[in-house]
């Protein structure tokens, strides 16, 4: 095996050599179409994006905890301001951090490597996708500074305050929100349909539907409920642009309109969009877990069916969302029988990740906390959606603090944890170095502790019955006596922030000084693996490209020396 | 190594597409503009019936013969089907959930009768939000808001009350014969009945009012509304009770 | 440049290229069933629309309508040149199937704008709103497959990507089944 290691490296240089005819320069990284070079172009700037988000967290926490006070770094919050900073807060967390790197960056990065190709199936539309997010990120971030300041009609964006700019009195930045959000949807169309068709179609001799690496399964069937699910919404965007800027009256009830039109279309999305982050991040801490429990994956075809079940039930759930909206009250039972049958999928999701660490050789290093911590985290989010799902208790919980800690619990693992779990563990294969274990260790406990810290007091705060679009509690005299709790919540989440410090010193410290990671240092299964780290252009040598004999997860198989066994090695 | 394996596409994908060879396009495109007359006709004679199957069952065969033809889904591979059924599914699936709400606004028009009579009542608010759920909806729109604005401080009105609350089973005449009323055993009092008046007495009647039927014996189909209204609300409601007296 | 090794390879047996066509054709489905789903039930549960549907040109509507469905023809003559390998012959229907689209365009236009100026904007009522919308989503769609096939018609003439004369193909005849419901659904039913 070694002389063919140094076969493919030898050949990987010549093939280098003639690989070069594109652009050179900085043009080379910006206007690359090589499939890894795209996914770091989105990891870097959807974690510019997370700073951006973050800073806007800690902006308006410290307006609820202490009103009125001056913030450092940003100074008084004035209520515009605070309706800009909590819209965009989670607008950007959700289409500008998860979507990116869950899907875009980990899609673009894992998929060609895992499935034996050397790129993308449409290089230049995968270019050409990440060029349109580029621009809806410098239009979002643009709606910020315009005059009237950053739309803050939340995320969801209802009419009539998102269409009427005389009630949202931020007629540019709404509009221009609008406009981001579209652009970055048609970004993910283009993107989803690359992944989708290259998985289908691109796949390495050999290799057959159940020897794909559960990740690069779950990021395609997430292309594919972003990809049903999103037209709605587009067509409702259409309408909303023009209920904002020509005056159709869409949504408008006194011009025949209807509101809730738009809720439909904006959830009939939304939910699904839940999911479409959610199985990107199973993926990947199902292949950590797989790996560093050194265990075959317990029900690969279950997990794969269930994924699709996921998919196929969050379609029909959107409506519990719109629970007070003054839908039908007949709907409303139809929907929450759906949504607590959603929970069965998601429940199996995490009993095989439990039944495949079980007696397992667990190795607790940084990618597998994250991973761990993921099961642990996300159970929370999934049990505390029971009683936001039934009708019933929705009613009062519907829009306080609860609801907030509630999609917290299950956004903070998919987006923070599944990307760390992901970039910890395929940091090796990108840089070619490894990451210093202590300090990732270090970083995963002081986000982990303070995450919890933060989020268990809002639970409290939704039941004391603190509505989650509060400016200033002081107006409400019965929510002083749970200031602790919003204290604590603030604080937690500055010592939350400031520990990131610690990931990036981490990053740029084993960037330049790590050890040699070599082609396969986790000794796992998948194919990425097989080739040097960082791979080359082209991945594997023209005339060498892998084949597959068997499925990603033959750990520890009775009476082989080794505990792994690749994907590409002849029995 | 594995060049074999790999079909390469430049030239059109011709094995997929053995079948079509035989295929008449020109058959297909007369027949799609005899379609179109037809479709453009049928709704002349202005029977609603035919105007439907002409307008939307003639484009339902004209969108298959061009897919199935010109756009050769026939002899697709079978994926390619599932992705576009379900595709259209999903958008029954979004009509179905989305249209109750949209078309026909039955859902609009129910009423929860014990908040409204809160809201009626005026709730106890803490005074300076309460006029924070005034929705300024103008016009007759169909807007959901309009029942639950709060008007604070509103004196009591036992005849309201009466019309919100209890007129659903008693009947709005005080009869007994209101339509929630029918099916319940036994039926619900009939305050135009003397011998009614013969078996009561106010403190008897405060006391079903406050507690419920269940508290003197009565049918426990009658709810006691204490939470809703104090004492001297229950005592008003008596008196306006009496006006159905024969 | 040189193709990737991944977009010769189809572990389907559907061709990469015609695959993506048809999920790019699976998210307009969706796009355009939601906008025309919403239509649907405001339609319904306006029954007063009718009287504004009742001003639209069934027979500007209809010769639009024959406009598309001939031209979906030539684009479908198009690709048996293609298969046959016959890149001259493919690129002239593909020129005929553009002027189908111009033409279309240009009697929408005329259309239009006799409908503005009577009055008809597109804030007139809801019916006109959701009619200029979605016309105009489609004219938009139009127009891209106009743009697109001119680049590879021009590439076809020289003999080359020939595979993309059916691809173009498909993606125009969905275009011409939007119009086949939008006929229907704007001019016809009154």
């Amino acid at each position: 095996m070694a002389q063919a290691a140094t076969e493919i490296h030898h050949e990987a240089h010549g093939h280098d050599a003639h690989a070069h005819h594109g652009p050179q320069g900085i043009l080379k990284y910006i206007w690359s179409t090589d499939h890894k070079m795209i996914a770091m172009q989105y990891l870097f700037t959807g974690m510019f994006m997370g700073i951006v988000g973050g800073f806007m967290a800690y902006v308006f926490r410290m307006q609820l905890a202490f009103p009125g006070v001056s913030v450092p770094l940003f100074g008084v919050v004035s209520p515009g301001e605070y309706n800009a900073l909590v819209t965009n807060h989670g607008s950007i967390m959700i289409f500008w951090v998860a979507m990116p790197v869950l899907i875009a960056a980990f899609g673009n990065y894992l998929i060609p490597l895992m499935i034996g190709a050397d790129d993308m199936v449409f290089p230049r539309i995968n270019r050409l996708s990440f060029q349109i997010f580029l621009v809806s990120v410098l239009m979002i971030l643009a709606s910020l500074f315009v005059s009237g300041g950053g739309f803050g009609g939340a995320w969801t964006s209802y009419p009539p305050l998102s269409a009427q700019s005389q009630y949202n009195l931020t007629s540019i930045g709404a509009t221009m929100w609008l406009i981001a959000v579209a652009l970055e949807f048609v970004a993910f169309l283009l993107g989803g349909i690359n992944f989708i068709v290259t998985l289908m179609n691109a796949r390495a001799p050999g290799m057959k539907a159940y020897d794909i690496p559960v990740v690069a399964w779950m990021i395609v069937i997430a292309s594919i409920l972003f990809m049903l699910s999103v037209g709605p919404l587009i067509a409702g965007a259409i309408m909303l642009l023009f209920d904002q800027t020509i005056g159709t009256g869409f949504f408008d009830p006194a011009r025949g309109g209807d509101p809730i039109l738009w809720q439909h279309l904006f959830w009939f999305f939304g939910h699904p969009e839940v999911y479409v982050v959610l199985l990107p991040a199973v993926g990947i801490v199902i292949d950590i877990v797989a790996t560093f429990a050194r265990k075959k994956l317990f029900g690969y075809k279950i997990m794969i069916f269930t994924a699709v079940a996921t998919g196929v039930l969050s379609f029909f759930v959107w409506a519990h969302h719109q629970f007070i909206a003054g839908i039908d009250p007949r709907m409303a039972n139809i929907f929450t029988v759906t949504t607590l049958l959603i929970s069965v999928p998601i429940a199996e999701l995490l009993f095989v990740m439990i039944a495949t660490l079980y007696g397992g050789n667990i190795k607790l290093n940084t990618p597998m906390l994250w991973a761990l911590s993921f099961i642990a985290e996300f159970l929370i989010g999934g049990v505390t959606g029971i009683f936001l799902g039934a009708s019933g208790a929705d009613i009062y919980l519907h829009d306080t603090y609860f609801v907030l800690a509630h999609f917290h619990y299950t956004f903070f693992p998919i987006a923070i944890i599944g990307t760390f779990a992901g970039f910890t563990y395929w940091f090796p294969k990108m840089f070619g170095k490894m990451m210093d274990d202590r300090l990732g260790k270090i970083h995963f406990w002081g986000t982990i502790i303070p995450f919890n810290m933060i989020f268990i007091p809002l639970f409290v705060l939704g039941l004391g019955g603190q509505h989650r679009r509060i400016y200033n509690f002081q107006n409400f005299p019965e929510l002083a006596a749970m200031q602790p709790f919003r204290v604590l919540a603030t604080v937690s989440l500055i010592i939350m922030l400031l520990f990131q410090l610690v990931f990036f010193w981490n990053c740029i410290k084993s960037w330049r000084g790590g050890a040699k990671a070599g082609r396969n240092p986790w000794k796992a299964n998948t194919l990425e693996w097989t080739t040097e780290s960082p791979p080359p252009h082209g991945n594997w040598p023209r005339d060498a490209m892998p084949r597959v004999y068997r499925g990603p997860y033959e750990y520890s198989v009775p009476g082989r020396e080794d505990d792994y066994w690749p994907q590409n090695l002849p029995s | 190594m594995s060049e074999h394996t790999e079909h390469p596409t430049t030239a059109t994908g011709q094995d997929a597409h053995d079948g079509e060879h035989h295929t008449n396009y020109f058959k297909i495109y007369v027949t799609l503009l005899v379609l179109l007359v037809i479709s453009i006709l049928g709704p002349e004679i202005g029977i609603l019936w035919v105007t439907l199957v002409t307008a939307f069952g003639i484009a339902f065969v004209k969108a298959y013969l061009v897919i199935q033809n010109f756009m050769h889904l026939r002899p697709e591979k079978v994926i390619v089907k599932w992705m576009l059924a379900s595709s259209l599914l999903l958008m029954g699936i979004y009509f179905f959930g989305v249209a109750p709400d949209v078309m026909k606004h039955e859902g609009r028009n129910w009423v929860n009768m014990a908040a409204m009579a809160v809201v009626e009542r005026g709730i106890p608010l803490d005074g300076e939000h309460a006029e924070e759920d005034e929705h300024a909806d103008d016009g007759e729109s169909p807007g959901e808001g309009e029942e639950a604005a709060v008007v604070a401080e509103t004196p009591f009105n036992a005849a309201q009350a009466y019309g919100t609350v209890c007129a659903s089973c008693h009947g709005a005449a005080g009869g007994g014969d209101g339509p929630a009323g029918a099916s319940t055993t036994p039926p619900p009092a009939d305050f135009t009945s003397a011998d009614f008046w013969a078996a009561t007495n106010d403190e008897r009647m405060f006391q079903v009012i406050k507690n419920g039927g269940a508290s003197q014996g009565l049918s426990p189909m009658m709810a006691g509304w204490g939470v809703l209204y104090d004492d001297d609300d229950i005592r008003q409601i008596i008196e306006h009770l009496k006006t159905f007296r024969p | 440049m040189e193709k990737p090794l991944a977009t010769l390879r189809s572990a389907t047996g559907v061709p990469t290229g015609r695959l993506a066509v048809w999920w790019l054709l699976a998210s307009e489905v969706v796009i355009f069933g939601g906008l025309l789903g919403a239509y649907l039930m405001f339609r319904l549960g306006h029954p007063e629309w009718a009287n504004a549907a009742a001003v639209t040109n069934t027979w500007i509507g209809a010769t639009n309508t024959f406009v598309l469905l001939t031209s979906s023809f030539t684009a479908v003559l198009a690709h048996q040149a293609a298969e046959k390998g016959d890149g001259v012959k493919a690129a002239n229907y593909l020129f005929m199937t553009i002027g189908g689209a111009l033409l279309f365009l240009i009697i929408k236009s005329f259309e239009w704008y006799y409908e503005i100026s009577h009055g008809y904007t597109i804030t007139a009522n809801g019916f006109w709103s959701f009619y200029y919308t979605a016309a105009g989503i489609h004219a938009a769609h139009v127009i891209a497959g106009a743009i697109i096939m001119g680049f590879i018609a021009v590439a076809a003439r020289k003999g080359k990507e020939l595979q993309r004369v059916e691809l173009v193909g498909i993606y125009w005849h969905f275009v011409d089944v939007v119009w086949i419901f939008l006929f229907p659904l704007l001019y016809i039913a009154k």
